[in-house]
């Protein structure tokens, strides 16, 4: 006889997701792996001549650069001789300061890192990220792409997206060819929905700079580092390159962060037998030596492997707090899709929801799932409802806000018309009225008429070859009778002059005032300090279109 | 996506394998230093803000931009903006940022199609020890002599671990 519980339990969504059991030998382990290297650091002379068990004659390069790089000497010894349970009391102490805790940390080696997150529980891990986040307030990241690369309809996304309360967007391609339609439709369709929102788009290395540096974006954040030498090279780049690439970002005035998380190492099948947390906290040394301000992390497109393994998802919320332990911007992830349950996609997201990260999502998908380039998003605009009454429910502040309908299709039509005047007089390839009043209205790519893209591509090569840059789409929305939107992508442009948005954690307001974690760090440090939702902002979050009022009854 | 075949591929991959078998930049010493307080600079010191052609920073205007007097050079950070931020960086204790912002101020001057040269060519394998050797000494014509010695340290690495140019 068959049992019909588990005829109905293995027919659960949970229940068509894969799992894997432990295989540290092989790194098919979230944290806490036998085969992890016992932390230790020797110094000669300022230099580092052993790291995490390894003598200098045996480092590869990863050790190489972190120990040349990564590592806060002064205290260093003495910081690696404490308790890394000691350490880790002190990381949900109240009484110490982040600044206390980041005076320890920073002098830590990648396998220390490791051991002392280790010591943590999900809900310890949780207060860790609520304290030691970099900026105050939380903040939330999305997707804007589409199947069709339909650049008018990403201008609509988007600038729904900007009065939901993303204050940052990222686009991707299907086809390589039309990235620059889909970076200039975001940049405008963002500005468009809220002054100040900063846009990417993730390609190459060497194309996503060109793009930046044409003023087509203004961060980048799709430059990828690995936790061992040989995924390193399999990713064609070294420690060295992309310390090179991330200053060639900040000569241009351009925002960056590195992308790392766990488990692509295990994926790439060179996971040197080491755990995957220990691993990351490699990639994020290397991410700290390299100088940058922030990492997006969280096992980001990898996190099939993690989630697949016991304990998976706690290491993704540990590497999270190990990033801000480096005090490093972090970009939650929140983002690929990993699982058939709607339960599971939820508790997934709690610790970096409900505590609060620079960024919850990288990102939330902006479209419905199946317009989700990036494979998919564990929530996308389908969702919108269910994130605001959580934010709701929780009383937290998520990023986003409950809309109303009206608004929503005033901003999707007016950037829609923004982008057709633009294309107009930049001698772009129509954009009919069909197709923006088909932008105002749709759900998804499958609501918008096809475009020629072989004229388009054409229209983008004679583009680029032109030279043409932000500057000109300032010009060209100017002349279609969009000056406010012309304004928005002048203030955005001008922004790159001063480079106050390079700075750890940065988000503009609307009147593109820069908030950051150099004017506004997060100093939580205990129950009614720190990030506090304001009566304002409690109004905004709590005031769903569709709660019944006591008056109406 | 199906986790099943994710799983199989990663054992897959990892049997293959099996049988396959500088210090950070010192702070500068500088009295009078741009601190964490006089952040943002765009509000608080715009006046000391220039583009690397000269122009002062409160003299850009969005007209400017529509009539053509302002070019997309115009528009672009110089280097003793990018030693103030830097400034800034090191006053929150955030050195190696710092020390990037540092190297970044160097490589304004080189041209932007030169630079994605450079970078590709610190790729593995890409170059030649010596190569990478002129280039670092191209990058001293700059002046940029941090970015210099990260290119002649990557070449050292390099050589150690066997990602120079193959023939």
């Amino acid at each position: 006889m068959k049992s019909k519980r588990f005829e109905v339990l293995a027919a659960r969504p949970v229940n068509q997701d894969g799992y894997v059991k432990e295989w540290p030998e092989v790194g098919l382990i979230a944290m806490n792996s036998p085969f992890d290297p016992v932390p230790s650091i020797k110094i000669e002379n300022g230099r580092v001549v052993e790291l995490d068990g390894k003598t200098r004659d045996q480092f590869d390069m990863l050790d190489t650069f972190i120990a040349d790089h990564a590592i806060r000497l002064a205290g260093a010894e003495k910081a690696m001789a404490m308790d890394s349970l000691e350490i880790a009391r002190m990381i949900v102490d109240i009484n110490v300061s982040r600044k206390e805790v980041l005076d320890i940390t920073l002098c830590l080696t990648p396998a220390k890192l490791t051991e002392v997150v280790g010591k943590l529980s999900i809900v310890e891990i949780m207060m860790g990220l609520t304290k030691m986040r970099a900026r105050m307030m939380p903040a939330n990241q999305c997707h804007v792409t589409n199947v069709k690369d339909n650049p008018i309809q990403i201008a609509a996304d988007a600038a729904e997206a900007a009065i939901r309360g993303f204050a940052e967007m990222e686009t991707t391609v299907g086809v390589a060819r039309y990235a620059p339609f889909n970076a200039m439709a975001l940049f405008v369709g963002a500005q468009v929905g809220r002054a100040g929102i900063m846009t990417q788009c993730a390609l190459e290395e060497a194309t996503e700079l060109m793009l930046g540096m044409r003023g087509f974006t203004t961060y980048a954040e799709t430059i990828s580092v690995y936790g061992t030498e040989p995924v390193f090279m399999d990713g064609d780049d070294t420690p060295y390159s992309k310390a090179f690439l991330a200053s060639c970002y900040a000569s241009r005035g351009l925002k960056m962060r590195f992308t790392s998380g766990t488990g692509s190492e295990v994926q790439m099948g060179y996971a040197e037998g080491k755990s995957m947390l220990y691993l990351e906290a490699r990639c994020l040394a290397v991410t700290k030596g390299a100088g940058v301000q922030g990492t997006q992390n969280g096992s980001v497109s990898c996190i099939g492997v993690p989630a697949g393994v016991p304990g998976g998802i706690r290491a993704v919320a540990a590497e999270n707090l190990i990033a801000m332990l480096l005090d490093l911007e972090c970009t939650s992830s929140n983002d690929q899709t990993f699982t058939h349950s709607d339960l599971r996609r939820v508790a997934r997201s709690v610790p970096q929801f409900f505590s609060g990260t620079d960024y919850i999502c990288s990102g939330y998908s902006a479209t419905p799932n199946y317009d989700n380039m990036f494979a998919g998003s564990n929530w996308d605009a389908e969702d919108y409802d269910d994130w605001n009454i959580i934010q709701r429910d929780m009383r937290v502040d998520g990023g986003l806000n409950p809309v109303r309908e009206e608004d929503v299709i005033k901003a999707r039509n007016k950037a829609a018309r923004a982008l057709q005047g633009m294309f107009r007089e930049l001698g772009l390839p129509e954009i009919t009225d069909a197709e923006v009043e088909a932008a105002t209205y749709a759900n998804g790519s499958q609501d918008m008429p096809d475009r020629n893209v072989n004229e388009d591509l054409k229209a983008i090569e004679e583009m680029m070859a032109r030279k043409v840059t932000g500057v000109d789409f300032v010009k060209a929305l100017d002349k279609a009778g969009f000056p406010d939107v012309a304004q928005n992508v002048y203030n955005m442009l001008r922004q790159k002059v001063a480079g106050d948005y390079l700075h750890t954690a940065s988000i503009f307001d609307d009147n593109f005032h820069v908030l950051s974690a150099v004017n506004v760090p997060n100093d939580y440090h205990g129950p009614m300090t720190g990030y506090q939702i304001s009566e304002e902002r409690w109004e905004q979050l709590k005031n769903i279109p569709n709660a019944i009022s006591p008056e109406d009854i | 996506m199906d986790q099943e075949l994710l799983m199989k591929q990663i054992v897959e991959q990892v049997m293959a394998a099996m049988n396959a078998a500088s210090a950070p930049s010192a702070p500068k010493a500088c009295g009078g230093c741009v601190t964490a307080a006089n952040y943002p600079l765009a509000e608080n010191m715009a006046e000391s803000i220039k583009t690397p052609t000269g122009k002062p920073f409160t003299s850009l205007s969005y007209e400017k931009v529509i009539s053509g007097e302002l070019t997309p050079e115009d528009m672009r950070i110089a280097p003793e903006t990018l030693e103030m931020q830097a400034q800034v960086a090191e006053s929150v204790g955030r050195e190696a940022f710092a020390g990037n912002l540092r190297r970044a101020a160097e490589l304004i001057a080189v041209p932007d199609e030169r630079l994605l040269e450079i970078y590709n060519a610190l790729r593995p394998y890409r170059s030649t020890k010596q190569e990478l050797l002129d280039i670092a000494k191209e990058l001293d014509g700059y002046k940029a002599t941090v970015a210099a010695n990260l290119v002649r340290e990557a070449a050292e690495v390099y050589e150690k671990r066997d990602r120079l140019k193959k023939f």
